[in-house]
């Protein structure tokens, strides 16, 4: 446990400190520095990149078919039954892939569970260049959100990373940037499609062409996790696999269990199933909206989706750091109140949404709608660790396939068919999400109060009376 | 406050601007021309490739003057009710500016009293679907008149199939095959590569 395997990094000269980077005993670090070059040296540091990239690429991947769907639902003959479905499709997947990468991660490490599963979807991602009818092109999107469940890996990796003071800020950011992948997607791919159809190849032929690109982009990043990633700071799990204790094991399934019965974590789901759910479902319909709606061209409508998802890049850094400052002045009251606050408001400019008119006025009301729906998937990860200290990944888990059940509910429910029109089912979505970010009021914490109750008893008593609690 | 004022005053620009396009109702337009086509039921045509003969023109029967307005003859090519379904981005709408039945164009002319044939090869980019033939009369403001169309009022006669142009091609077949191949190859490569390290390193 103490040999370090040798690291190119470390200095051999000066043992006090082999990392660039300040580290505490457990060797995770105590900083972050995205946009600091020379901290690439650091494992710490490289992890975050590399893990942000990855996943960046896994949601470039998912949503690189969203933009073009007015193209292909032409070529395909598709009926808006059958474009509703594969939005479903999409994320049905990654309900399953999410909450079974955990354990995954446990057992192989973050670096080769995320790289494999990436590897294994790119060419499925390259295999929506070859549909040719409703059924495949379900299948297709069914598959390709099985790599949304990296955004586990990704969280798991920057937790074994980064020390406690720091882990929430490189989380948030690390989520954040990766979720801008959706909306670059939603702007680039009609790029590619038109920079295609100018060297003369037909309409039928660009859109298949145009996916060569984002399975690239995932099968490199995942070629990259592995030469340069490494699961711990001081090395890869394969080298500490032996000395784990076998008591670990056999815990496992007291852990999962422990986290499921807390009902914490399940008001948790819901809640993020309509703050990221909504997001996902947004991602997937908002291009195909603006260029049904307002009869704008493809690019446009392309450019004005990925202005949603690219707030991401401090939307949702923004509400991890919102929940922290609450927290300080609160304590989780000042927490609860934070996401109920953000989500409610993300709620109400949904319903908003539906109702202007515009187009400008609705790119205006989308832009502000975006920060705070994603700011509200920050402040969700913000109460998280607070949940369980012993089943922190099982709580992880459950919050985080919550948010693609939401996800596949929204579009089940309002957006397939031609039941409502666009924009009603927009109203109705907001509405469903200030109906379902009520249930926060209901989170109690004995030690530390809830939305509208104090603590149950005094905190200062015996310290192992709250550790019990926190189970 | 500045950005404020300028918002509004795009939203107001916008509403007018949508106001001077004229709100051109199809049911306001008389059905005053005569559209054939020559198809067969049930026949399939391919896109790209196959002919069709439309012939338009005025209604002969029709009083002297009823085209006195007519200065642009348009024809496009229409999406039937079976098409339409469960496809609101193909949604009929009486206002002629939101209406999406005519998405292709497939001719405009400067009208002509007499009637007038045309051998249209049917474009690479139109899908899969069944449609009939629209020919609208612009007037000199470039605003719809009159119309006419080769099926009936409930649109359920003389419908067309055309069938699309499929996109694939082996080249991307066998490019989508090798990509494949690589990526599995490369995971198993690595794992490869990782195993005989470890089985070294003791040996070191």
């Amino acid at each position: 446990m103490e040999e370090d395997p040798p690291s190119p990094q470390k200095r051999s000269t000066s043992p006090p400190t082999p990392f660039t980077l300040p580290v505490d005993s457990d060797k995770k670090a105590t900083e972050f520095r995205p946009f600091s070059p020379s901290s690439l040296s650091s494992p710490h540091m490289r992890a975050f990149h590399l893990a942000w990239l990855s996943l960046f690429s896994c949601f470039f991947s998912t949503f690189s078919i969203p933009p073009l769907i007015p193209i292909i639902r032409h070529d395909l003959n598709l009926t808006d039954t059958d474009v509703g479905t594969a939005g479903m499709a999409s994320f049905l997947g990654s309900i399953f892939s999410r909450l079974a990468m955990g354990p995954v991660c446990d057992l192989l490490g973050p670096r080769v569970a995320s790289a494999t599963l990436s590897l294994i979807t790119a060419p499925i991602v390259l295999s929506a260049s070859l549909v040719s009818s409703p059924q495949s092109f379900i299948l297709v999107r069914f598959l390709v959100g099985f790599c949304l469940a990296n955004f586990v890996a990704n969280q798991f990796w920057m937790s074994s990373m980064f020390s406690g003071c720091v882990v929430g800020l490189a989380n948030g950011v690390s989520a954040g940037w990766a979720n801008m992948g959706a909306g670059v997607s939603q702007l680039l791919m009609p790029l590619i499609f038109t920079a295609i159809t100018s060297l003369n190849v037909g309409t039928h032929t660009a859109w298949r062409l145009a996916f060569i690109v984002p399975s690239t982009f995932q099968a490199l990043t995942a070629i990259m996790v592995l030469i340069y990633g490494q699961d711990l700071p001081s090395g890869n799990y394969k080298e500490f696999k032996k000395t784990k204790t076998e008591s670990r094991e056999e815990k496992f399934v007291h852990v999962l269990f422990n986290g499921l019965k807390n009902y914490r974590g399940w008001i948790l789901g819901l809640t993020y199933g309509f703050c990221f759910g909504v997001e996902l479902t947004t991602d997937n319909i908002i291009a195909q909206y603006f260029y049904d709606r307002f009869g704008v061209n493809l690019q446009v409508a392309g450019t004005i989706a990925a202005s949603f998802g690219m707030a991401n890049l401090f939307s949702r850094p923004m509400g991890g750091v919102i929940s922290d400052e609450m927290g300080r002045r609160f304590g989780i009251r000042g927490r609860l109140w934070g996401l109920w606050a953000v989500q409610t408001a993300a709620g109400l400019l949904c319903v908003l949404l539906g109702r202007v008119n515009s187009l400008c006025g609705s790119v205006l009301v989308m832009c502000v709608f975006s920060v705070f729906v994603q700011a509200a998937g920050g402040l969700t990860f913000g109460v998280v660790p607070f949940v369980s200290k012993r089943s922190l990944g099982v709580i992880s888990g459950m919050t985080g396939s919550g948010g693609t059940v939401g996800a596949v509910v929204t579009q089940m429910l309002l957006f397939s068919g031609s039941k409502f029109s666009k924009q009603t089912s927009i109203s109705l979505m907001g509405l469903m999400m200030i109906v379902c970010t009520l249930p926060v009021s209901l989170i109690y914490f004995p030690q530390w109060g809830g939305m509208f109750c104090g603590p149950s008893f005094d905190p200062n008593e015996p310290a192992d009376e709250h550790y019990r609690l926190l189970q | 406050m500045a950005a404020r004022g300028l918002l509004l005053a795009s939203i107001y620009l916008s509403l007018l601007v949508h106001e001077c396009y004229g709100v051109t109702l199809f049911s306001s337009l008389q059905k005053t021309l005569q559209v054939t086509t020559t198809t067969k039921r049930g026949q399939v045509l391919k896109a790209g490739e196959d002919k069709l003969t439309i012939t338009w023109g005025l209604n002969q029967s029709l009083a002297a003057g009823t085209d006195s307005a007519y200065k642009t003859m348009k024809l496009q090519l229409c999406f039937a009710p079976v098409s339409q379904k469960d496809r609101a981005w193909r949604k009929t709408e009486d206002h002629l500016n939101k209406d999406k039945t005519c998405s292709f164009k497939i001719v405009e002319k400067p009208y002509n009293k007499s009637l007038q044939t045309l051998d249209w090869i049917i474009e690479s980019d139109v899908p899969t679907a069944t449609y009939f033939v629209r020919a609208y009369a612009l007037n000199a403001e470039r605003h719809e008149v009159a119309y006419g169309q080769s099926t009936n009022d409930q649109k359920t006669t003389n419908l067309f199939d055309i069938q699309a142009i499929t996109g694939r091609h082996a080249s991307l077949d066998i490019a989508s095959v090798c990509f494949s191949v690589f990526s599995v190859v490369a995971l198993f490569g690595f794992f490869f590569h990782e195993k005989r390290k470890a089985r070294m390193s003791p040996q070191k």
